[in-house]
């Protein structure tokens, strides 16, 4: 076992990392100036020079902060060390971490190193990173911050004479195969292929002179079938792309009181967290993946921690959800409904909203701005449909589930509240009905256009639950 | 009306000992919050800001006038000075009824705010739930001997302004207390009591040694 009760030391490359951030602290923009100033008096050897005595600096600079960065456990708490010329101390005790990533970036598959990125509640973004270390001292510190901080008996630092037992390594929830990735790739919707042609859609004009220009000709209306095959095909070929370097080898493990989440081609990303400091679980599926029968499963941490896993079947979905101390959604009694004024809510605001904008274009573009109106029956019928499909229930756990395209469920146990809100809109309050929202320190789960009664029902069972369960929330 | 019962508390692996029971509640025995007994905020508050419209409504005036004195043109600055006139009696007039409808509710384990003119909220953060209290006075508040307590949780805060400064810190200590009780009560045993438990919980979330002995809630 590795000794993380001794002062542990970055990798050398390490210093790279250091740099970068110590140049990005200086300001790309200053730093972009002064290159400007370097070509342009490039014949100026004084400026050479000043720019190699920067460069030195940075370099020494560097070395030192890699030097003064130290790391290790004592007792229950993570102790950092770290500054050139201010040596901050940290000390974090391990009920604090939220969760543990550890990301393996091009460079350091290269090199076999890892990245380690420690976040806890008292922070949006990660507390601190270990920029390079070598991959079992990072499993190492991920294994024991983790574990203490979930109060079980951890194993005693520095111990080597036990070594890792079958429980400490844990077991392989599920691991999803290239066929199960590539189903995945195919059925997810086409957002790379929209993020990479709407910028040269939008701005393709722009670069007329540098790139060759087609001269299209007249409109053919067999245009159209081609341009959405060649779409679609992108789309395909960019999904698959991008599912295959982020998920390949997508793992899930569950070690005692951990679940880690390992995946990633080129960079190799694994993040662990805690089941009791999951604070809200979703799904999602949307109509292609609900033909292949998957979907993707949102366990919502404090912090940076959150674990996204895609292509999950149902009984993957239900055993992610008791990994996470959360009902499985297969056994959710989602029996209550929201009224039906929703459906005149939304017609109206979208009519005056439609009506507006049609007046507004009907100067610039004609009857044609009546086309805008079409949002109207739109909204009829996606409102009517929600209205028709949403449920919720609340028992331990306050959820719902909604499908008007894509399908939904949203859930969280009820002593993970942080607060309860109740908001009632002039056009709830006529008509009696309201919003109650079940805040957990990681997400919402809320349900609107309900009796002003149930919603208030629902605040006071919330806030029973939360002000006497004895059950850790996080 | 909602026929839901409670779930039973304590949950089956209560820590404690305490012989495990699983009698339903029924709703009606669960203790509400009763929208209606909310405590108003201090009326030197709205006082306040009906001053500052006053003072801005003069200033208006004064200002229109003496610059329809001095341009050729005078009803411009007089319509602009009416417009702005106008803005503040708006302004003012919402203010009257927002404040009238700021009100807080501190109950045994947690607090309440009610809120929202157009939209009306009533948000509430349990006290084992809280984080932290601060207690701020801005420049308008200390004239008025006013101040705002804050109420931070890891979810949502709540902010209740226009407090009278002394109540605003018997508020503080009181949230403060409370949260530390809540949270000893409702927090799991203790590594000693419960192998699988979680070590006690300090009340701040960030960083350092606290412990629940002498919560470090409040600054």
């Amino acid at each position: 076992m590795i000794d993380l009760a001794a002062p542990q030391r970055q990798s050398v490359l390490a210093i790279v990392f250091l740099a970068v951030r110590l140049i990005r602290r200086l300001g790309f923009t200053q730093l972009a100036l002064v290159a400007f100033f370097v070509i342009r008096g490039a014949a100026d050897g004084r400026l050479v020079l000043l720019v190699t005595a920067a460069a030195i600096l940075l370099g020494a600079a560097s070395t030192l902060a890699w030097w003064r960065y130290t790391f290790r456990l004592v007792g229950d708490e993570l102790v950092v060390t770290k500054g050139v010329v201010r040596v901050e101390r940290l000390t974090i005790p391990f009920d604090r971490i939220q969760s543990v990533s550890i990301d393996q970036e091009l460079l350091h598959r290269l090199t076999g190193l890892v990245k380690v990125m420690v976040d806890t509640a008292g922070s949006s973004a990660a507390e601190f990173t270990i920029d390079a270390v070598e991959r079992p001292v990072a499993e190492e510190l991920q294994r024991q911050t983790l574990t203490a901080g979930a109060g079980r008996a951890t194993p005693r630092l520095g111990s080597d004479a036990d070594g890792p037992t079958a429980e400490s390594l844990g077991h392989v929830v599920f691991r999803h195969d290239s066929q199960r990735l590539l189903l995945a790739a195919l059925t997810s919707p086409p957002w790379t292929a929209l993020v990479v042609l709407g910028p040269i859609v939008a701005f393709g004009s722009q670069f007329g002179g540098s790139v060759p220009s087609i001269d299209p000709g007249p409109f053919r209306w067999w245009w159209i079938p081609i341009l959405a095959t060649a779409f679609l095909l992108l789309s395909l070929v960019l999904n698959l792309a991008s599912v295959l370097l982020q998920h390949w080898d997508l793992t899930l493990r569950s070690e005692p009181s951990v679940l880690r989440r390992t995946s990633g081609l080129l960079s190799r990303t694994s993040r662990a967290s805690s089941p009791r400091r999951v604070q809200a679980t979703s799904t999602s599926q949307n109509p292609l993946q609900h033909r292949a029968g998957l979907r993707t499963v949102a366990l919502s941490s404090i912090g940076d921690g959150d674990l996204t896993l895609i292509g999950c079947d149902d009984a993957q979905v239900d055993v992610v959800h008791r990994l996470a101390g959360s009902a499985p959604p297969s056994l959710l009694m989602l029996d209550r409904r929201v009224e039906r004024d929703e459906v005149w809510l939304a017609v109206r605001n979208a009519s005056i909203v439609a009506g507006l904008i049609s007046l507004a274009a009907w100067f610039a573009i004609g009857w044609w701005s009546l086309l805008v109106l079409l949002v109207v029956p739109w909204r009829w019928m996606t409102s009517a449909r929600h209205v028709r499909t949403f449920r919720w229930s609340l028992d331990e756990q306050f959820a719902t589930r909604s499908h008007v395209i894509m399908r939904f469920t949203n859930q969280a146990s009820l002593h993970k509240a942080n607060g309860v809100r109740i908001t009632q809109s002039i056009f709830e309050r006529r008509r009696g009905l309201g919003r109650v929202h079940l805040d957990t320190a990681a997400g919402t789960v809320a349900v609107g256009m309900i009796p002003i009664d149930d919603a208030r029902t629902v605040r006071d069972v919330v806030l029973h639950a939360a002000e006497t369960s004895r059950r850790d929330w996080m | 009306m909602m026929d839901a019962v409670v779930p039973a508390t304590p949950p089956p692996d209560d820590p404690t000992g305490t012989p495990f029971t699983n009698r339903a509640i029924p709703i009606e025995a669960l203790p509400r919050l009763d929208d209606d007994a909310f405590d108003s905020v201090d009326p030197r508050y709205l006082r306040g800001w009906l001053i500052v419209f006053g003072v801005g409504v003069v200033a208006t005036v004064l200002t229109g006038v003496i610059v329809a004195a001095l341009v050729e043109v005078p009803a411009v600055p007089l319509v602009i000075a009416a417009g702005v006139i106008a803005l503040l009696a708006v302004t003012s007039a919402y203010t009257v009824v927002e404040t009238r409808r700021l009100g807080y509710q501190l109950r045994e384990h947690d607090v309440s705010l009610r809120s929202g003119v157009i939209n009306h909220r009533v948000a509430t953060i349990p006290f084992a739930r809280v984080q932290h209290v601060t207690v701020s006075r801005s420049a308008f508040e200390r004239m008025l001997g006013l101040a705002t307590v804050q109420v931070n949780s890891a979810g949502p805060d709540i902010a209740i302004p226009g407090l009278d400064a002394d109540h605003a810190d018997r508020i503080k200590q009181l949230v403060t207390e409370r949260a530390g009780i809540d949270d000893e009560r409702t927090g799991a045993a203790g590594p000693g009591d419960d192998p699988f438990a979680s070590p006690p919980r300090p009340n701040s979330a960030g960083t350092g040694t606290e412990s629940l002995e002498s919560p470090q809630i409040g600054r």
